[in-house]
């Protein structure tokens, strides 16, 4: 095809949106809901992931060393437990007796029987092993691989919390897969009809083109700028409406010291951070729904 | 050249033959009227010929191909060679007068330079160089038509099919459109017209292929009144 032929399809295209700017305005309303939708989905999901592994970075496993095992000689300890980073463990901090006791002393909660501690007079805390994992789902194989460390006298590990962790995971992993997918496929219904009845409305044009001998590409190429052209602008409308009801959203939480405290949201997405990213996915999503839902509906029409 | 042999066409196995055992031959260079009334088998026949389907038994010839051994990627290089007319004018309306003529020439692939010249040339045949940037909605039915001519012209086509031309026009304005298919015809162009009315080819003469039930009832020639 000639180039000046190219040209004149890419401007044919672009000039359709305004001719029939009314089916134009609804797919792009419809394309920019979508797309808001689905961004506003992934985004959520991302941060409620990175919420639950905020709180999954507070579960620890102590391990308790048996008190005849001189300090000195703990180090076979340590590289037997960062043995497992590859597997389970993220990191091992060594708490020596000293300090676990002085913990127990200026712990608030012991404040109004301090005097019990002056009265054992010698230390009966043990060294500990602070291990926090990174998968939480193998915890009782870490329980039970350092229960059988030798020199190891106790292990505390918080079975439920994590059972709870994972629970909660799987359930905001699966509701957020289930959601994401029910949208992207009424996103698609959606986008696939309002796509048709615009070509709908445009059938005899489509057919003359037929009759005077276009190939179903020279056809097509100008429907599927316009679709390109519409996702585009419905992609950088929905990302600025995302900006605005994310940040607002995350703002609300944020304010909530308390909340901050006990969820970590500290961590959780920060739009203005991806946000050239964001522009770049949500226009090229739109300008794929776009182009694609417009040629999908226009096969019958081909059929002259 | 049109030629079709034992052409029958039947949508549904055991309905009734749209087309029965239809043998024609058409010349280059002829401008022959088809006439016949509904359901003789006329868009039957012309859906055959712009290869909009195939024929359920028999062949096919149009401007050298053979039209039921064609396949579907050959279609769109089959219809340039042809141009057709229709009864509503099938115009794109949000496209001018000009625009309308061009884009035969742009789907055929043709230069901007040949488009500029080519284009105001059949304007000019059809008396329409002052329409140019008019759009369809803003012109009278008989001028809608000789947009439709020029366009259907403007590739040079080898053969032009003119269904039912003259139908949604005013009749003083017939005569008009079908002596612009004669001077078309003229300039060597094969020109196929289908109509229903019978003064029009009464006044013009000419070979005549009548349809009645899906056969050929009668192919000749008339003495025309045109002079």
């Amino acid at each position: 095809m000639r180039s000046s032929n190219f040209s004149y399809l890419v401007k044919q295209g672009v000039v359709s949106v305004w001719h029939n700017r009314i089916m134009s305005f609804a797919s792009f309303c419809i394309l920019m809901v979508s797309l808001l939708l689905i961004g506003l989905a992934v985004l959520i999901s991302l941060d409620i992931s990175i919420v639950i592994g905020n709180i999954e970075d507070k579960n620890e496993i102590l391990v308790f060393v048996d008190g005849d095992v001189p300090d000195s000689e703990l180090s076979y300890i340590t590289e037997i437990l960062q043995s497992y980073n590859n597997e389970f463990v993220d990191r091992v901090v060594f708490r020596p007796k000293e300090e676990a006791w002085q913990m127990a002393r200026d712990n608030p909660i012991y404040r109004d029987v301090k005097a019990l501690f002056d009265a054992v007079g010698e230390n009966p805390m043990p060294s500990t092993f602070v291990v926090t994992l990174w998968d939480i789902t193998r915890i009782n194989e870490a329980a039970d691989i350092f229960r059988a460390i030798e020199g190891v006298e106790e292990i505390y590990a918080p079975y439920d919390f994590a059972e709870i962790l994972i629970t909660i995971r799987n359930t905001f992993s699966m509701i957020g897969i289930a959601i994401l997918s029910a949208l992207v496929v009424v996103c698609l219904v959606i986008i696939y009809n309002t796509a048709r009845s615009s070509v709908f409305a445009r059938r005899m044009q489509i057919n003359i083109m037929k009759h005077v001998g276009a190939t179903n590409a020279f056809i097509r190429i100008p429907f599927f700028i316009e679709g390109m052209f519409i996702g585009i602008l419905a992609g950088a409308a929905s990302w600025a409406l995302t900006r605005v009801a994310y940040n607002s959203v995350v703002s609300v939480f944020t304010e909530d010291i308390t909340i901050l405290q006990i969820f970590g949201l500290a961590n959780v997405i920060v739009f203005d951070d991806i946000m050239w990213l964001a522009l770049a996915a949500n226009c090229f999503a739109g300008a794929m729904l776009g182009a694609i839902g417009t040629i999908m509906s226009m096969g019958k029409h081909l059929k002259v | 050249m049109v030629e079709l042999k034992n052409v029958d066409v039947y949508y549904k196995e055991g309905d009734v033959e749209a087309l029965n055992d239809v043998n024609l031959r058409i010349n280059d260079g002829e401008f022959v009227f088809i006439v016949g009334s509904s359901g003789a088998g006329k868009s039957t026949l012309l859906k055959l010929l712009t290869r909009e389907r195939k024929p359920t038994n028999g062949r096919v010839f149009v401007n050298g191909y053979n039209l039921s051994k064609l396949r579907e990627g050959k279609v769109p290089k089959f219809r340039r060679s042809i141009g057709m007319i229709f009864q509503d004018f099938r115009l794109i309306p949000n496209l001018t007068v000009y625009e309308n003529v061009a884009f035969v020439l742009r789907v055929t692939d043709r230069s901007r330079r040949f488009i500029r010249q080519r284009v105001p040339y059949v304007l000019n045949l059809v008396r329409l160089s002052d329409k140019a940037r008019a759009y369809p909605s803003q012109l009278s039915g008989g001028e809608q038509q000789r947009v439709a001519i020029a366009r259907a012209f403007a590739s040079d086509p080898g053969l032009i099919i003119a269904d039912e031309p003259t139908g949604n026009i005013d009749p003083e304005l017939s005569y008009e459109i079908v002596e612009l298919l004669k001077d078309i015809n003229k300039c060597g162009t094969t020109v196929l017209m289908v109509t229903h009315e019978h003064d029009l080819v009464k006044y013009f003469g000419g070979r005549i292929i009548s349809l009645k039930k899906g056969s050929v009832d009668f192919d000749d020639y008339i003495g025309g009144n045109d002079g």
